[in-house]
């Protein structure tokens, strides 16, 4: 059995906390985690094979009509009694914190018992194997060209078991994920690093992924030497599908965690009913959305995966919600309560999140552009949920002249704006789709959780520099 | 810990390991507005071991981690694993740091207080400057942390150092009949100040005032830019990850010793190193490696100087004695007044998207979210825009306050001076 066997033995002590501590609160749950992850990776000059970052702990949430509190630890075992003192006295506040805590509804624990799994081709390769891979990649890219300095392959796999107890529900589920990743280092009079980065459920896939991209990994480099800036300015864009869910991500999903409502920091609160995109515009979230790295069967509040349109033909339809949001709101969680790990809080956080494909060819796209660019390849974002400004950075662009893409490359080139301004540019998406699963995304500057996101090639218009 | 010594001193096929332990005791709170939302504790210990084995004239390593839900069968196994996997691995030769016991704490005040207290004293002093017509902090969370990490390896070092810190997320905003406007702040400190954490959260409640009557600048800008600390550190840790031994190992490297980055009369940087400044939460006495560190220039007058980092890459890079990896970073004060700044126009950057750099594109930019133009006689709060220019003419007039002041892993100038940024 794939699930944690550890996990596994401790149903019956999680089952005695929660009543134990269910005497002085009105609504309890203990989440265990037994997260593994392996690391394979090998360059020109070093390799390494090593379990990467894991954890093992319990998270116990607790309300009592009031506030939430957490408390984190490595272990639950022993009295009962005496652990629930200690988490009691240690989520404690003094009298005049204790009277400024907020007060909410209570706490829906429906009841539900059910064991989800998910099986991988993990076992199936050895530490031998993996790491010849990545030693294989590694030298198959050097013997491309004399100009590459250094080359970088890895693949990690991702185990996830997770065990979710309250007075009336009792859940375990097992998934899994692998990303392989090339990189190198090129010189041809100044360096430049070019990159392949694919995620998949299954190892096979995703080292032939990575296998059949080599060479497009050194093409690009051998551009990206002779890259120049771009002229500040505004254009219109074609994006790959990888930019489609940077945008997606950064320039909207953010401002539709509705933990952000509650605090008023989210401008979309206001825009719920309301045209926020193009009317051809749709787009999802969802650990149930689509098979991808957050693809899981329930959050870290118990809650079961969901599939939540978030914009459907231009207009503002839903949020996104963890047990705590949506306990203030009054609305029920959409199953994205989500932590970095058991030490952290879980927040509204997003998922899978994608655009919806459309009906356009993507060189019918490229042909619509006089004057533009394509961009490719996520570098990174950063959210504004609450005055939707935007900055998006890609890793490359290449220039669009008289419909046609030339053969120059722009990087790297920054995408900034109002976020309205720029779904409601969206005039063409394609008939294609492809979500990225190998990204992190954090909350501010912290909070990192695994996110995958995409969908089709978009054409918008928007501020570039 | 010393059941898990005991197991790796039992194992005979290992030439050597690490242990790497940290405990975190945290007390956190989450407010919405002013309400407490929820109210969290931790007590988690993280453990990690690596295992060396020599083979082959190579140095295999391989690294696990141990929980407290581990049998001492489930650790054999692990070791057991961690030893086929370092046979796998075949890197150039180093050895681990020799010999060296310690146990210290950081210098701090915050241990002075039980968390409970701490943390009510926090959220009234931030709240105190809740009091601007219009302005609201809509969100607090507070991290009060205590971290002990201790390394112990097989070749004697047994190191323990303990780190009290506090972390601060707040939101301020403001409000008025047109439009809500809000920016994020963090703050991080080891010794508590009420007045001067009020001080500086009424300082953001004004800079979110000016937020929501700055305007956009009517077409592009050719100005003079100013960046805050926050902004100076990311260049600065630029360089850093640049010039560390890891990167001129593995040829990620874009400068060397000896390189020019400043070629024209700008103030000349000067970066180093260090392991500990005074207030910063990211000191230490040592790396995880156990390894003594040592303060190491990189940057002197604008020329490359040093490299830094871990005693491994360091033996690779045949450093007589490597430093260990540095956290934190010293760049000396500039030459410019307040009254060499105010001389011509300049745009001062309040907040940023994020700072964006780019070595390999001799790039600097990013999405400026709220800025004061200083035209001489009045300061207007604009935003909507953003800069890029090229990083290296930008140093190369680069100009550096005296005063500075110490953020995060940083200690530096308040303000350097770009000339000639694109600004849209």
């Amino acid at each position: 059995m794939p699930f944690s066997a550890y996990l596994d033995s401790m149903r019956g002590e999680c089952r005695q906390l929660v009543e134990e501590l269910g005497k002085g609160f009105d609504y309890v749950s203990v989440l265990g985690t037994d997260v593994k992850e392996a690391v394979y990776r090998a360059d020109k000059k070093s390799s390494a094979a090593q379990d990467g970052e894991g954890e093992c702990g319990f998270v116990i949430k607790m309300h009592d009509g009031r506030a939430f509190y957490e408390y984190s630890c490595d272990d639950i075992s022993g009295d009962k009694k005496e652990l629930a003192a200690k988490i009691t006295a240690a989520v404690a506040t003094d009298a005049a914190l204790g009277e400024r805590r907020i007060t909410t509804g209570a706490v829906a624990d429906e009841p539900m018992k059910q064991d989800f799994v998910r099986e991988n081709d993990f076992a199936d390769y050895s530490d031998e194997q993996l790491l010849g891979v990545c030693r294989q990649i590694s030298s198959e890219l050097s013997a491309k060209s004399e100009k590459i300095m250094n080359s970088i392959a890895m693949i990690r796999t991702y185990t996830v078991s997770k065990l979710f107890v309250t007075k009336n529900r009792e859940l375990s589920q097992y998934y899994g994920w692998s990303n392989a990743f090339a990189l190198i280092i090129y010189v041809d009079g100044r360096p430049a690093q070019a990159r392949l980065i694919k995620g998949s459920g299954s190892l096979a896939d995703v080292i032939e992924q990575v296998r059949s991209g080599l060479d497009g990994i050194v093409d690009l480099a051998t551009h990206l030497v002779k890259a120049t800036p771009i002229e500040p300015g505004v254009y219109d864009v074609i994006t790959d599908s990888s930019i489609t869910g940077l945008i997606a991500h950064e320039a909207f999903g953010h401002g539709v965690e509705m933990d952000q409502f509650v605090k008023d920091r989210a401008m979309a609160k206001h825009c719920v009913g309301q045209y926020v995109a193009s009317p051809i515009t749709n787009m999802h979230d969802g650990a149930a959305a689509t098979l991808s790295v957050a693809s899981y069967f329930f959050d870290d509040d118990g809650v079961l995966a969901h599939d939540t349109q978030i914009i459907k033909d231009g207009i503002l339809v839903a949020g996104l919600s963890d047990l705590a949001s949506a306990t203030q709101l009054g609305t029920a969680p959409t199953g994205n309560g989500r932590r970095d790990n058991f030490r952290r809080k879980a927040y509204s956080r997003m998922t899978n999140t994608f655009f919806v494909p459309g009906n356009d060819k993507l060189e019918d796209m490229i042909a619509s552009v006089k004057h533009g660019y394509m961009l490719f390849q996520t570098n990174n974002g950063m959210e504004d949920p609450k005055n939707w400004q935007i900055q998006c950075t890609a890793e490359y662009g290449i220039e669009i002249v008289d419909g046609k893409l030339t053969d120059h490359y722009v990087s790297p080139v920054v995408m900034s704006g109002s976020v309205p301004d720029l779904l409601k540019s969206i005039s063409m998406i394609s008939d294609s789709f492809e979500v990225d699963g190998s990204g992190f995304c954090g909350k501010g500057y912290k909070e990192w959780v695994r996110v995958s996101d995409g969908g089709p090639n978009l054409k918008v218009r928007v501020k570039l520099g | 810990m010393k059941n898990l010594k005991e197991l790796l001193d039992g194992t005979e096929n290992i030439s050597g390991y690490r242990i790497s332990e940290k405990n975190t005791v945290s007390y956190e709170l989450f407010f919405v507005h002013k309400d407490l939302e929820t109210i969290r504790s931790t007590d988690a210990t993280s453990t990690s071991v690596t295992v060396y084995v020599e083979h082959d004239g190579k140095t295999g390593d391989s690294t696990f981690k141990v929980y407290r839900s581990m049998t001492d069968d489930d650790i054999r196994a692990k070791i057991a694993q961690a030893h086929d996997r370092a046979l796998l691995v075949s890197n150039e030769p180093y050895v681990l740091p020799e010999g060296g016991v310690l146990e210290e704490k950081l210098p701090t005040d915050l241990d002075k207080y039980e968390p409970a207290q701490l943390g009510s004293m926090i959220a009234d002093a931030v709240y105190a400057a809740d009091d601007v017509p219009g302005g609201s902090i809509n969100a607090l969370e507070v991290f009060i942390y205590r971290d002990t990490l201790r390394v112990v390896n097989s070749r004697g070092i047994d190191k323990k150092q303990t780190t009290n810190r506090v972390m601060i997320e707040a939101i301020p905003t403001f409000t008025d009949d047109k439009q809500s406007v809000e920016l994020y702040e963090d703050y991080r400190f080891t010794r508590f100040d009420a007045g001067k954490l009020t001080a500086e959260i009424a300082g953001k409640m004004k800079e979110v005032r000016d937020r929501a009557v700055a305007v956009k600048p009517e077409g592009e800008m050719k100005v003079n830019v100013a960046l805050r600390p926050f902004e100076i550190g990311g260049l600065m840790r630029e360089f850093a990850y640049d010039l560390n031994y890891a990167s001129v190992y593995s040829h990620a490297n874009m400068h060397k010793i000896g390189d020019d980055l400043q070629q024209g009369d700008g103030d000349k940087i000067t970066l180093t190193m260090k392991a500990v400044i005074e207030g910063s939460e990211r000191s230490a006495y040592f790396d995880e490696d156990g390894m003594e560190l040592t303060d190491t220039a990189i940057i002197k007058d604008g020329v490359v100087c040093g490299n830094f980092g871990s005693s491994r890459y360091g033996q690779y890079l045949k450093v007589g004695k490597p430093s260990g990896a540095l956290a934190c970073m010293k760049l000396e004060a500039g030459g410019m007044t307040d009254e060499e700044m105010n001389a011509e126009p300049y745009l001062e950057c309040v907040s940023m998207s994020g700072l964006q750099l780019d070595l390999y594109n001799d790039y600097i930019g990013g999405e400026i979210r709220l800025a004061y133009y200083h035209d001489g006689d009045k300061v207007v709060p604009m935003t909507g825009i953003s800069m890029s220019a090229k990083l290296s003419e930008v140093l190369a007039t680069v100009r550096m306050s005296e005063k500075t002041d110490v953020i995060g892993g940083y200690e530096g100038p308040v303000r350097l001076l770009m000339r000639g940024v694109s600004v849209l």
